[in-house]
């Protein structure tokens, strides 16, 4: 194993993962989601609720604080807390901070959720982004994420011939992971046909290219490796955590080329921390907010080269085996940390890809907020 | 939605003018409207009319509105790292690099026409 550049790397790991169940309508709370789903982690990992000393969230007035969270599981007093403003982009930042604050001795068990009735409350999908730069888009209808990564689509068309079939083939691949996947939203099989055939949204977005508005939650039990060594899972260890990188897209002195997110950048340094690099990465749950994020991060994560994501398909290392949040269902990454966990413990059934050692797990590479974050996680040996 | 930083900046955009601030110090052109230079870090600033000439970057065309809505990102001819959106104004698409006008339209909105 090559030298690794953080005392941090590998010293933390994921002891156990919980979903509920997804759905277009829980009926249920956004606090109870978030319960159930921390509650099926601990099970998972073989601990109790009095185990739990550090607990942590992402939201954008979508959900329910650690501060509320905490109390109604009769959780005592947090040594380590977290409630991160934002969404996708810092997903797994939050895995990431609480792997440091167990690795520098703040908590030594960390539960991380996210929970939201993301279609039957909160529609995401037509939340307006974040941030000063609105003003200079709502007034001509420009309000989405799905807008500005449609928009970024068409540049990438443009400069590198990126085609509508490169996304429709990531959707249908997607599919048919899904297929095999209990948990997943949609499971009936499609085509490139069916793809092509689907209704407009924002060209070049059709539907197939969108992900799922999604009421659900998920959570991943942080602890260190030592204590992950003596539970009941397999330990999957935490290589390597980066969050940052990336300028805004959107305004500023320097816009950055929209074409190549905040992945570029920070990928060197996630790769560098663990030691490793895209040609050991077994397989890799990349953000999939649309088709075209998948695409633009298979050569921003330097599996393929700029502008050849497209034709990479044809070759490409195993994604999304879940069917990701275009097939699975969308609870904002940490379901893409969940899943990377299942394949590494060599328990995720029809799905799982052989003998899977190390996998890259991502967030939304910064179309909305300008930056990104990333695991590199590792089965432990 | 406007700021104190952007209030300026919309009413010239609702007397039809097209200005971004200068910064005083180093010269550099910047939008939004904000009160430091991002590259110097000075706060003094003036404003400078620009040519009301873009070039075409990318569009989407949004079909969930009646009838669809087909908005354009564009960088400014003289200032290639200023980035505006807005809608365009033409029964046809744009094409990449095409060459554009400034419009405005009641809101205030800065819109874009293909440039003869």
């Amino acid at each position: 194993m090559a030298k690794r550049l953080l005392a941090f790397s590998d010293r933390t790991a994921l002891a156990g993962i919980g979903y509920t169940d997804f759905s277009k309508n829980s009926g249920v709370s956004t606090l109870t989601l978030a319960c159930r789903a921390i509650l099926a982690a601990l099970d998972d990992a073989g601990l109790g609720v009095d185990d739990v000393d550090g607990i942590a969230t992402h939201r954008v007035g979508d959900s329910v604080p650690p501060s509320t969270v905490g109390p109604a599981l009769g959780m005592g007093a947090p040594t380590w807390y977290l409630d991160q403003f934002g969404g996708g982009s810092v997903s797994h930042s939050v895995v990431g901070q609480a792997a440091l604050a167990v690795a520098a001795g703040l908590a030594e068990t960390v539960v991380c959720y996210r929970a939201i009735n993301a279609r039957s409350e909160f529609r995401m999908g037509t939340a307006a982004s974040p941030g000063m730069e609105a003003q200079y888009q709502v007034p001509y209808g420009l309000a989405q994420p799905l807008q500005h990564f449609a928009m970024a689509a068409r540049m990438h068309m443009i400069r590198y011939g990126t085609t509508a079939e490169h996304l429709g083939r990531i959707a249908v691949r997607q599919r048919a992971h899904a297929v095999k996947n209990p948990r997943a939203l949609m499971r009936v099989p499609i085509t490139l046909d069916d793809y092509l055939a689907s209704r407009w949204i924002a060209e070049p977005f059709r539907l197939l290219d969108c992900c799922l508005e999604t009421d659900g939650a998920c959570a991943v039990v942080v602890t260190s490796a030592e204590r992950a060594r003596s539970l009941r899972r397999t330990p999957v260890l935490i290589s390597a955590a980066a969050w940052g990188g990336g300028d805004s897209f959107l305004s500023g002195a320097s816009p950055a080329d929209p074409t190549v997110t905040a992945a570029a950048e920070l990928a060197p340094r996630l790769y560098g921390q663990a030691g490793l690099g895209p040609s050991d990465i077994s397989v890799a749950m990349l953000y999939d907010c649309f088709t075209y994020s998948v695409l633009v991060q298979l050569e921003d994560y330097g599996f393929c080269a700029k502008g050849e994501g497209g034709d990479y398909l044809e070759e490409s290392l195993p994604f999304n085996t879940h069917g990701g949040f275009l097939s699975e269902g969308y609870v904002h990454g940490l379901n893409h940390v969940a899943e990377a966990v299942s394949q590494l413990r060599w328990e995720a059934g029809d799905r799982q890809v052989p003998g899977a050692s190390a996998a890259l797990s991502t967030s939304q590479p910064g179309y909305v907020l300008p930056a990104t974050s990333a695991l590199i996680l590792r089965r432990d040996s | 939605m406007t700021d104190r930083d952007s209030a300026a900046w919309w009413e010239r955009v609702a007397e039809g003018r097209l200005e971004v601030q200068e910064c005083s110090r180093c010269g550099t052109l910047r939008f939004p409207a904000r009160a430091f230079c991002p590259r110097c870090r000075a706060e003094d600033w003036r404003w400078r009319a620009v040519e009301p000439v873009a070039e075409v970057d990318s569009w989407i065309v949004e079909r969930r509105t009646t009838p669809p809505t087909t908005i354009v990102r564009v960088r400014l001819a003289r200032a290639p790292h200023v980035v505006m959106y807005g809608n365009w104004r033409a029964e046809r698409e744009p094409s990449p690099g095409e060459r554009v006008g400034a419009v405005f339209e009641d809101g205030p909105k800065v819109n874009w026409v293909p440039r003869p």
